[in-house]
Formats: C-alpha cells, structure tokens, sequence
C-alpha cells in the first residue's frame, strides 16, 4: 500500500515546486498509468515510492511506514524502481551477477539467490547470456535485463519508467503479458509512460500529471473520454478509442483491443447486410 | 549529490560582472589567483578575501561560491591538519588553509560568470590550436552532464539495495563500483557519440574557423580593468613596500 498525502516537492536550490498536493493511495492488485507531458514531475513522484526523494512537505508511506523513517534499501524490497536508462545501472562482468546485485545487497541466502537468478533468467529469455557481459546485450535486451534483475527480488510494488522506449512490437507485447501476470500474483505495477497505445493495453487505473499536479485519476476508459484534460497534457487519444468514437453510436464500447474490435466490427457489418 | 554541481557550474545570470568582456573576467580573476599565491600573511588574505567575496556579491553568486568553498573544505582541513602533524605551526597551517580558499574562490570568478562559449572566444583570442581549445571547453561543458549522469546512477543503484555509506572503509570504497563503472561506460559512449556527431557537421573541415560571435572591448570593460589595475598596484604597495 502506498499512500501519498498533501505531498509537496522541490529540489534543493529550486525556487518552484516540482509536485503539488498530490494526494494518491495505490492497493496491491492494481495497475496504474502515469502520464503527463516532459517536465511534469513523473519521474520525481516515483522517485518518492521507495523513499529516494523525501516530500518537503506532506508525508509518504509504504505500507504505513513513513518513507522518512528507513533506508531506502528498505523501501526498495518491497517497491522496485526500474528506471529509463539501463546505462545507469548495468555494471557486472556477467548477466548473472548482474542480476545476483540486487540479490546480494538484500542478503538472500545463497541458494536462493541462484534460485532466483535462474528464474529470471529463463523468465525473460536471458539463459544463454548468463555468462557474457551486459554491456554487450542489444538495447532492448539491457532493457530487459534491467526489469529481470528487479522482479528477481520479487517486490510486492513494480515501478516501471518509460519501458516501452526502444522496444518493438514483439517485446512491448510480452511486456504487457507479463504485467498482466503480475497483477494475477496480488502485485501492482505502476507505468510511467507517452505511449498511449501501450497504455490503453493495459487499462490501467490512469492518472494524469500536468505541472506537477494531478489532473485527473480515474479508469483509463473516462480519462481518455475527457477531450479537455487530454488536451491540457498534450496526449493524443489511442487509435481504438478514435475508431469508437468514429463508430459511435454503431459500437457501443471501447474496444480494449484488436480482437474485440474486430469482433465488434464483424459484428457490425453483418447486422447492417 | 546535485549541490555540487550547482557551486561549479555557469548559469545565465545578469549582473555587472556578467557583462563584462570575457577578458577581463580572466585577467581579474587570475591576477587575483596569482596574488594568492603570493601572499602570505594573514592580513594579506583578509583583503584578497574579501576583494574575492565582494566580487562574488557582485556578480550574485555569492552562494554558489561557498557551495564549492564547502564542498572543498574537507581538503582544507585535511591541508590543516597535515600541516599541523609535519610540525608547522598554527598560523602558518592557516596561512596554507587560506591559500587555498583563496586560489578555489578566485578561480571560480570566472568559470562561475563565464559561460563555456565565453571561454572558447577567449583562449581562441589567446591563440590557442583549436583542437586544444575544443577538448578544454568540452570537459567543462561536460561537467554538469556527467554530474546528473551520477545522480541518476547512484539512484537506480540505491533503489537495487546498494547502501553507500555503509560499511568499513574499504567496504565503502568498493561500495562506488557500481557507480563509477557505469559512470566510465557512459561517458566513453557519450564522447563516441559526440565525435560521430561532430565529424556529420564538418568538424576539421576548414582550416579557418570563423565566429558568429567576436569579442569587443567596450567604455566600461576598460573602466573596470583600469580600476582593477589601481587596486592591486594599492594592494602591491601597502603590502611590499610598506610593510603593512
Ligand atoms: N535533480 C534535479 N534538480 C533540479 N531540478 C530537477 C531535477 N530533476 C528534475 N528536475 C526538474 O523537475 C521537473 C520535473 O522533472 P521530471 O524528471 O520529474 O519530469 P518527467 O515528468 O519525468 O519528464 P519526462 O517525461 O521528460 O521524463 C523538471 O522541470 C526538471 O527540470
Ligand atoms: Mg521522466
């Protein structure tokens, strides 16, 4: 459980406010979507989620612990941060101790680091790397590398930044398979993204940032219905939700994918024959 | 982590001292290196103090000056103390101390007015080979990248359980691995990138580089140098040959 209450935020030496009175509460079992324009204060909410930045004002609290009061590494094994860039964080001679890191500082018992790291590893098709360095895997594959070496430790909170950046179709695919799994385990996954067609997959809980205020938080179906706050963020609607809105009132629902929505239109047409 | 970088790095600011002509922020700012080098009383460094502060207010940036000035104390002690331990005495373990605020607070005059495009117009007015002028500019350029690259760094490690300050010594030494190895691999990729993308533009490809910018001397960059100049000829006389 994460409850944000009146959180206000500013760097050290800045004059603004990064974040304004944000007030959230997220429950294991969800999935939520961040959005919001470059800027916005995305990436510093989240930051808040383990503890790496403190509110200057307002309180954050892990499951009813105020992040103020223990280590980061404390907040960490229960909220994994994966963060945009794998550059900043690979830095093992092997994918396997790359993976282990994490493993090691929380003081897993060695067999079931091995447990752990071989499951990720086969988890997100990794075996046959295990000995080679990172730095040598493809883009995406750091990318991949990076979530593996997170889920390794099996967090109750996963917090992705931006992981659609530089994937193909392919991996944003299994990407969404693989959040969806981990919402069937009771965890949350919270995504920070400008993806609007990866987002709609995921139909998430969406809440949308505007000059680190929260606009709107709500199902992703009512945020993406509401032309004015979509307009204010700068965020175009999913290529689905304009095909309803083409359709409409011949469609009733928003197809949450291809599938329904070519069920929909097949629907359609032979009624109209 | 970030303070740091704010204590070192040029910001677009106005201020008298801003708008001077590059050259003359330099030859202030390094008269005044020079002097602290020299001096070596403490009455010498009150005034250089001071005069460096004053310059400091000016310019209003006062408050990152101290930044570095703190950053850097640790140094400072450490001068101190070994001095102290090697048998000096006090005020000639001060005097050293000073010394070196004095040289880090000068110094930074400039790089704290002066914008790296400034400094490329004035080692270009110097003569430098540009190749020369490039790497320098470049690294100081750099410096508030490679900074934020080490915040973002230290923070993904930190979020992976990794405890910094924790640990004897030399748990706490290897504790920055992970840190600087991505760090190192960064800016190696960054500097490749950069020399791809300066060799698509042409780089190297006339002999004469021109500049959309030149550097003028203007009515107040001569009234500001020829006070300067009476100052320290004041500061010269009081302490050499007066004795003061
Ligand atoms: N370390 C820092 N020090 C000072 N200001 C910062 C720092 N990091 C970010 N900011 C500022 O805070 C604001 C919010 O930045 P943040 O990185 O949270 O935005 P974001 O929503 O993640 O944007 P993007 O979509 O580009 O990733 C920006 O105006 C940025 O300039
Ligand atoms: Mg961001």
């Amino acid at each position: 459980m994460i409850e944000v209450e009146s959180l206000y935020f500013k760097y050290p030496l800045s004059n603004d406010y990064v974040l304004k009175d944000i007030n959230l509460k997220i429950g294991l079992g969800e999935v939520v979507g961040i959005m919001g324009g470059n800027g916005s204060g995305k990436t510093t909410l989240i930051k808040h989620f383990n503890g790496l930045l403190k509110p200057t004002k307002g309180t954050v609290k892990i499951f009813g612990k105020d992040t103020r009061e223990e280590s980061v590494a404390y907040f960490s094994k229960k909220v994994g941060l994966v963060f945009q860039n794998p550059g900043h964080q690979i830095f093992s001679d092997t994918v396997w101790n790359e993976i282990a890191f994490a493993l090691k500082n929380f003081g897993f018992e060695e067999e079931i680091i091995n447990k752990r790291v071989k499951w990720a590893l086969e988890f997100f098709n990794l075996t046959q790397y295990k000995d080679t360095s990172p730095l040598l895997l493809s883009g995406g594959e750091k990318k991949r590398l990076c979530l593996a070496s997170v889920l390794a430790w099996n967090p109750d909170f996963i917090i992705l930044d931006e992981p659609t950046v530089g994937q193909d179709f392919l991996q944003k695919e299994k990407l969404i398979e693989i959040i969806k799994m981990l919402i069937t385990q009771n965890k949350t996954v919270i995504v920070v993204s400008h993806d609007v067609e990866f987002i709609w997959l995921l139909q998430p809980r969406l809440i949308l940032i505007s000059n680190g205020v929260i606009v709107k938080d709500g199902d992703c179906k009512s945020v993406f219905k509401d032309n004015a706050i979509l307009e204010k963020c700068g965020l175009t609607k999913p290529q689905l939700v304009e095909l309803y809105e083409e359709l409409y009132p011949l469609i009733e629902q928003m197809p949450v994918d291809i599938v329904e929505a070519h069920s929909m239109l097949l629907k359609l047409l032979r009624g109209s024959k | 982590m970030f303070w740091l970088a704010e204590g070192l790095v040029y910001r677009r600011q106005d201020s008298i001292i801003h708008s001077l002509d590059p050259r003359v922020k330099l030859i202030i700012s390094f008269s005044l290196f020079i002097l602290s080098l020299f001096s070596s009383t403490i009455f010498e460094f009150t005034i250089l103090l001071f005069a460096i502060f004053l310059l400091g207010a000016l310019s209003k940036v006062l408050r990152r000056m101290t930044k570095t000035i703190t950053f850097s104390l640790t140094f400072v002690i450490m001068i101190f103390v070994i001095n102290l331990l090697v048998g000096y005495d006090l005020i000639f373990s001060i005097i050293i101390s000073l010394r070196f605020i004095a040289i880090i607070s000068s110094s930074s005059i400039f790089f704290l007015t002066s914008s790296p495009d400034e400094l490329d117009l004035v080692m270009r007015s110097l003569h430098l080979p540009y190749d020369l002028i490039f790497a320098f500019v470049t690294a100081v350029r750099f410096v508030p990248v490679i900074l934020l690259d080490a915040v973002q760094i230290i923070d993904s490690q930190r979020s992976r359980g990794l405890e910094i300050e924790k640990g004897s010594i030399f748990k706490r030494i290897r504790n920055y691995i992970p840190v600087l190895i991505p760090l190192i691999v960064q800016s190696i990729i960054r500097s490749e990138e950069l020399a791809e993308a300066m060799e698509s533009r042409a780089y190297g490809f006339s002999k004469k580089r021109t500049s959309y910018y030149t550097l003028h001397f203007k009515r107040r960059d001569y009234l500001i140098l020829c006070l300067h100049f009476m100052l320290v000829v004041l500061f010269i006389l009081l302490v050499y040959f007066f004795h003061l």
